[in-house]
């Protein structure tokens, strides 16, 4: 498993992706929480926001395009070595569910990383280093990978995936926003199943998110499992 | 011990069985070799031992260990068919990321000494994307043995090599029997299998019509023994009587005045043709014996 995931880890920093994604929240980063005191004097803020303008630049871009970005990254990461063939060297050297969780920890850790360097680049501007919004990101990003992961083992062909990922990077943020505001009683139960919903309350909730990364996972291992390469 | 052992394992895709209820026994040490036409379904069987695809029905052992089992994979080493190598890597990453995944890490040295095994010593440090189609199918081979495995499975492993790197790797997997290691391989050169294998299935259409070692299949398909003598011209009182003994001792009957060549069933009958001649005061020059070739045998099914 570590080395699959040192190998993804290492390959994602390598793509032209990557780097432009890691360019943009670097850059994100820096101006937003430079010139964040301009927009605290341009709109009326609460107290509450006011403590977490650093960081508004960075949410919005992980919140709307953060999908997108992890959709564009790992959509291919399982069915590219079904396609290629390569998933045969693989799957006659490790088990299925090192393969799987292999390619999660590299990405997820590839995240990680970039979300903890923008984070370390704004706590220069803002002098502090809030862990619970960076607990918060880190649970949408798992939420994220996991459905990049699911995605990539139930759709076999990478063009297709490639497509899906960039509609469902698009359609996410929007979806889930409105499913997780929603009065409409046919469609708000959906808000349960969205990582949205437990990042509108400043508390503990976030922490579902993780879970249902985990039936994600789940459900991915055990299709995995039954794929034939 | 049993290296592999497989038990009514069948391979269904929709209703049509691919792999019908084989069971096979390959004993440890040998080198096994594995016949059939394209579409017999030679590497689907593989595939499953390998855990590429999974059984429909039936069962297998691996060194002695029910399959499919995560804790045999670090013994086995495989070369699918139709694999495409990790183009970014070099032939050394190649290696080492794969041997990492058998849980053994190797030192670069060990890579080198694999590497010139097959013959890739200069392009340890070349990207796959550059090889060429041998030395795909030679790191093929490569990282099927880098990680020290007992059992080895190799899809073709000769197929679009040179005559030259045929012969290296005909000694390599020679060698590696001799180490005491397994070596199941599929081909569709039967003079290859023929001279490194000792033990050969031939599979068709799903099932295995015949198994077993050279000389087995040579005795099953014993009819087929050529006899060529060349010798003085028979004596005209002596050849209608030889001939007609030779007509009821085989069948095939070739003859000029200095050749006669016959084909029978048994080799005891060999001695009995030589005794005929010479009763007859016919000098004999030379006898050739013509075992059946496994092409030969392979047609015949």
């Amino acid at each position: 498993m570590i080395a699959i995931g040192k190998r993804e880890f290492i390959s994602m920093f390598k793509s032209i992706k990557s780097i432009i994604i890691i360019a943009i929240l670097l850059i994100t980063s820096y101006y937003s929480a430079k010139y964040s005191e301009i927009l605290a004097t341009a709109i009326a803020l609460t107290e509450k926001e006011m403590a977490n303008i650093h960081t508004v630049g960075l949410l919005f871009v992980l919140m709307f395009f953060g999908q997108l970005f992890v959709m564009g990254l790992s959509h291919d990461s399982i069915n590219k070595e079904s396609h290629e063939r390569t998933m045969r060297f693989l799957v006659t050297r490790t088990s299925r569910l090192r393969i799987l969780f292999g390619k999660f920890a590299g990405a997820w850790f590839f995240w990680f990383a970039s979300i903890l360097v923008s984070f370390l680049l704004i706590s220069i501007f803002s002098l502090k280093f809030d862990f619970f919004i960076f607990s918060q990101v880190i649970a949408l990003s798992t939420f994220q990978i996991s459905l990049a992961i699911l995605m990539s083992v139930v759709v076999p062909k990478p063009s297709i995936t490639m497509f899906l990922g960039i509609l469902i990077g698009l359609l996410a943020p929007i979806l889930g926003a409105w499913i997780a505001l929603t009065d409409n009683t046919w469609i708000s139960w959906l808000k349960f199943a969205s990582p949205y919903y437990y990042l509108v309350e400043d508390n503990y909730l976030f922490l579902i998110i993780f879970c249902l990364a985990g039936l994600m996972l789940a459900a991915a291992a055990t299709i995995f499992n039954r794929r034939e390469f | 011990m049993k290296a592999i052992e497989t038990r009514f394992l069948n391979k269904t895709y929709g209703s049509t069985p691919v792999v019908d209820g084989i069971n096979l026994i390959v004993e440890e040490g040998e080198i096994f070799g594995f016949l059939g036409r394209n579409g017999a379904g030679k590497s689907t069987f593989i595939n499953m031992l390998t855990g590429i695809t999974l059984p429909t029905s039936g069962s297998f052992s691996l060194l002695g260990v029910d399959g499919p089992s995560e804790r045999i994979k670090k013994h086995i080493g495989v070369m699918p068919d139709y694999s495409t190598l990790f183009n970014s890597m070099s032939a050394m990453k190649h290696l080492k990321f794969l041997s990492s995944l058998s849980g053994r890490s190797v030192s670069v040295a060990e890579c080198q000494h694999v590497l010139k095994l097959v013959g890739l010593e200069e392009a340890g440090k070349k990207k796959v994307s550059k090889f060429s189609f041998g030395m795909k199918k030679k790191l093929g081979i490569a990282q099927a043995i880098i990680h020290d495995p007992s059992l080895i499975f190799l899809d073709e492993p000769t197929s679009g090599l040179d005559a030259e790197s045929a012969l290296h790797i005909h000694k390599l997997i020679v060698s590696l029997q001799q180490q005491g290691k397994t070596v199941f391989m599929t081909s569709h050169n039967l003079d290859e299998v023929e001279k490194i294998c000792s033990t050969i299935a031939i599979m068709k259409d799903g099932g295995i019509i015949k198994s077993g070692t050279m000389d087995e299949l040579r005795s099953y398909y014993r009819s087929a023994i050529t006899v060529q003598l060349k010798h003085d011209p028979i004596p005209a009182g002596e050849a209608q009587k030889l001939y007609a003994w030779l007509e009821t001792a085989g069948t095939e009957l070739q003859k000029t005045p200095a050749f006669t060549t016959i084909t029978v069933g048994s080799e005891l009958k060999i001695a009995e043709i030589i005794r005929a001649f010479t009763n007859c005061h016919v000098n004999i020059f030379r006898v050739e014996v013509n075992e059946p070739s496994l092409e030969e045998m392979f047609l015949a099914e």
